[in-house]
């Protein structure tokens, strides 16, 4: 739409008000927006209303205009003309931004939808994935085939780069003992893609103890366990107690059934714990000469005996009471048994330790003028010398004296002893002789005051067979000096053990609130040799099975170790596939 | 009293069926079985020590979860063949709604309940993300496309936006009897009406600042000192402020529905591929070190 249209005014104003002479029909112009008058010769525009107007893009509030000239007032563009003749201006209005458009630029200044606002979503899929390659698979694997893991850490932080980018494949936490070379995964992972192999675990631990030994004759079994990798029953990263199984499964899965699958192994069948245990089998001395073990059930009928080799009697040395040489006082377990160091068992019963305080070896009579003579213990020829040189020793000083009656006599109390002087007379050496062999037979190898009264003799049924020791004269005992092979064995040997169940451990240093003789009826302990090992019902009083509610829970390993040191190693590394 | 026939007789070819009971739950049934199955598995295994990713049952249930991972990214790969699969559309979207829940307790049965910071836990959170953000998803499918139809009030989004067009032309003219300041406020309400924007903005279905809002506030303030003679264009001006106060509002609920309705796949779908990039590294990493 185009009309045309003169106006003769002193001035003309625009605006959207109808009093302007050029109204502009539009909200986004002012009431009065600009007037237009002639000014010195030429034409100025000058802006009335709020709003500045522009000319020819330049927002003024007042500027002289020239043919040519643009005006902007609001959506109008007003253009200056070359007047025609008998004109001081010619204008051209137009509206350039026309309402109707209004749609458009509602359109065009919209934002809807997240597209238009949020990140590419591929952008961020892209940039994530990236992220997640580099820094969970592709540092690793440098870092792996780098050999920059260190072998182990001296002291420093855990947090180093090296140590974080190896916990990103950690799937779980190491074992305890393993942690110290944590941050070296190929000290066990030694090459990618497969699996830790046993060379891995027998770097360290070579001289790990078999499980059976390897002279028995355990068929399919064995195949069984040797075909095990150690990986089967230790698997690392099951938390920090998790690489020895306790689970008895583990065991009973084999042992269950063991007495048919490998019968030469005289190993019992055993399906749980307490339920499902055979009776204990201790390994007691059946003959301490042989030596013969004998593996015996403890509730055997009757009562197993144990035959060390010595005359020892527990109740004989817990009376009430106690002893003279102890001075009365009772006899209490840790007199004799002493802990060893680490608190599990104890030390080893000796003679020197346990025995010598009150059972010395004295070979002189307290009314006699030389104490203190005594003859060595554990070493038979020498107590036969020890004799002989003691009358060898009084046949030079000229004889001895003695009591004149035989020692089963008993002096009335008060009343003075009757010594009988003894001399060698013409023939010391046949004197000493004489003496050694009277001394050695009836009183230091006597059956009831000396050896005997703890010991055997090698002769028939126990009894002490002097004839070699006396053969050491006339010659004196140089005759067997230096030959211990030859030397004659008059005490039967010892064989005191301070452990009862080879396959088995028990701790006693854990169990230091029970009383020993709730277990050990030592008092009651008859006959001589009773074996003093409690049955399982002892235990189960407070072991229960792995899952117990109101006992100890206890599974196999609680008592029982796989790997047994006293059969060897498990595995020799040359055997293994390098 | 109606009948029931009538309510309850569906219109043939008509009827809309949810995804979620796609074939009369065939696909929740599915997931059900698996999930079952699953638990099973996990039950039947007894390794030493506690259940973890490695005993048989753990690389089961972590095949069996690395593969439902790949096949429910695979549905965003076929969602752009639309045309394809129109047919079946309903039928992988409830599948994929299923097993994925179902993905969940395979997953999380996998870990044997073993939790750290590493890859692995990496791969199982990301999942947790991603199955979070389908759940939120299905929430909003079900609830929010109701709400807008109702707050559309059988207007499309141009329609409003035409109407607020043409509103402003008629606030424009009916302002121009007003004063300066009124016809300055009219005219800002007019020419700066902002719909949609950012991410926030967009959600929030507000505008804090809104120039109707504030035209129509000023009005109220004016009211009582309104200029002599110009009644009749102030409330003209009012009630056009007011419809488009309305509309604009609409608007704004319309996009924020929306809005809400596709943020989550902001989540979903580069988290999803960040999965895949973890679960590759996860499975990777374990054999790497077996």
């Amino acid at each position: 739409m185009r009309r045309s249209w003169n106006i003769s005014s002193r001035r003309i104003r625009f605006g959207r008000g109808t009093g302007n002479e050029v109204p502009l029909s539009d909200i986004r112009v002012d009431l009065t927006a600009a007037a237009l008058f002639p000014l010195g010769g030429g034409i100025t525009i000058e802006a009335v209303g709020p709003s500045p107007v522009r000319v020819n893009g330049n927002s003024a509030k007042a500027a002289a205009v020239h043919p040519g000239d643009e005006v902007l007032i609001g959506p109008y563009q007003i253009r200056l003309d070359p007047p025609p003749p008998g004109f001081d201006a010619s204008l051209t209005i137009e509206l350039v931004q026309p309402l109707g458009d209004s749609l458009n630029r509602l359109n065009s200044s919209s934002r809807i939808g997240l597209d238009r606002a949020a990140i590419s979503k591929r952008k961020v899929a892209w940039a994530g994935v990236l992220l997640i390659l580099a820094v969970f698979l592709l540092a690793p694997v440098v870092l792996y085939s780098s050999g920059a893991m260190p072998v182990w850490r001296k002291g420093g932080s855990d947090l180093t780069p090296i140590t974080l980018v190896a916990a990103l494949w950690k799937p779980g936490e190491l074992s305890n003992s393993h942690r110290f070379f944590a941050s070296n995964c190929a000290t066990c992972h030694t090459s990618p893609f497969t699996r830790v192999a046993d060379t891995a675990c027998l770097a360290c631990h070579q001289n790990i103890g078999a499980h059976t030994d390897p002279n028995a004759h355990l068929g399919a079994v064995r195949q069984m366990v040797d075909g095990r990798r150690c990986t089967d029953c230790h698997e690392e990263h099951r938390g920090t107690n998790g690489i020895v199984v306790s689970e008895s499964r583990l065991c009973l899965d084999c042992h269950r059934t063991l007495t048919e699958t490998a019968p030469g192994t005289g190993v019992s069948n055993v399906s749980g714990f307490p339920t499902g245990h055979p009776q204990f089998r201790a390994t007691i001395v059946a003959d301490a000469a042989g030596p013969h073990l004998q593996r015996v059930a403890v509730d055997t009928q009757p009562a197993p005996i144990d035959r060390p080799g010595i005359k020892f009697s527990h109740a004989a040395h817990l009376v009430a009471g106690g002893f003279p040489a102890l001075g009365y006082k009772p006899m209490v377990c840790a007199d004799c048994h002493v802990k060893e160091p680490a608190g599990q068992g104890f030390a080893p019963i000796t003679y020197k330790q346990q025995c010598a305080g009150c059972h010395a070896l004295d070979f002189d009579r307290a009314d006699l003028p030389w104490p203190n003579a005594r003859v060595p213990h554990g070493d038979d020829a020498g107590v036969a010398a020890a004799v002989w040189n003691f009358y060898a020793a009084k046949a030079l000083q000229g004889g001895i004296a003695e009591p004149a009656s035989s020692e089963v006599t008993r002096r009335l109390p008060g009343a003075p002893a009757r010594i009988a002087v003894e001399t060698p007379e013409g023939n010391p050496q046949a004197w000493v002789a004489a003496k050694t062999e009277a001394a050695l037979r009836t009183i230091v190898f006597d059956e009831k005051r000396g050896c005997g009264y703890c010991h055997f003799g090698t002769g028939p049924g126990g009894t002490f067979d002097l004839s070699e020791a006396l053969k050491i004269h006339p010659g004196g005992p140089a005759a067997t000096a230096g030959d211990a092979a030859k030397a004659p064995h008059i005490i039967a040997p010892v064989l005191l053990r301070t452990r009862f169940f080879p396959f088995a451990s028990f701790d006693h240093s854990r169990h230091t609130a029970v009383d020993c003789e709730h277990c050990h009826a030592a008092r009651q302990a008859e006959p001589v040799g009773a074996l003093l090992i409690p049955p399982i019902k002892t235990c189960t009083e407070c072991h229960g099975s792995e899952r117990a509610e109101m006992r100890a829970q206890s599974t196999c390993i609680s008592c029982h170790g796989f790997h047994r040191d006293f059969f060897g190693p498990m595995r020799s590394a040359d055997a293994l596939p390098q | 009293m109606r009948s029931a026939d009538a309510t309850e007789a569906p219109l043939p070819g008509h009827r809309h069926e949810s995804f979620l009971i796609h074939s009369q739950f065939r696909y929740a049934k599915a997931a059900v079985l698996l999930v079952v199955a699953a638990i099973v598995v996990y039950l039947l295994d007894q390794p030493y020590g506690t259940g973890y990713g490695g005993s048989w049952a753990g690389y089961t249930l972590g095949t069996v979860g690395a593969l439902l991972i790949l096949w429910l990214t695979w549905f965003g790969y076929q969602k752009r063949n639309y045309a394809t699969i129109r047919e079946r559309l309903a039928a992988l979207l409830s599948a994929h709604v299923y097993l994925g829940l179902a993905l969940l307790v395979v997953a999380t049965l996998h870990t044997g309940f073993h939790f750290g910071w590493n890859v692995h836990t990496l791969a199982y959170a990301l999942m947790c993300i991603v199955i979070a953000s389908g759940l939120f998803g299905v929430y909003a499918y079900a609830r929010f496309p109701r709400l807008m139809t109702d707050n559309r009030a059988g207007m499309t989004m141009q329609q409003m936006l035409g109407r607020i067009a043409s509103l402003g032309d008629e606030l424009r003219l009916a302002a121009l009897p007003l004063d300066e300041a009124t016809a300055a406020v009219v005219e800002r309400a007019t020419a700066t009406t902002v719909i949609g924007g950012s991410v926030r903005r967009q959600l929030s279905g507000r505008l804090a600042g809104c120039t109707t809002e504030a035209a129509l506030a000023y009005l109220d303030r004016r009211d009582a000192d309104k200029p002599p003679g110009s009644e009749e264009a102030w409330l003209r001006v009012r009630v056009l402020l007011d419809e488009k106060a309305l509309l604009l509002a609409r608007v704004r609920r319309d996009i924020s529905f929306k809005a809400i309705m596709d943020v989550w796949l902001y989540l979903h779908v580069p988290l999803a591929f960040m999965l895949l990039a973890a679960l590759f590294a996860h499975i990777i990493s374990v054999f790497f070190l077996w």
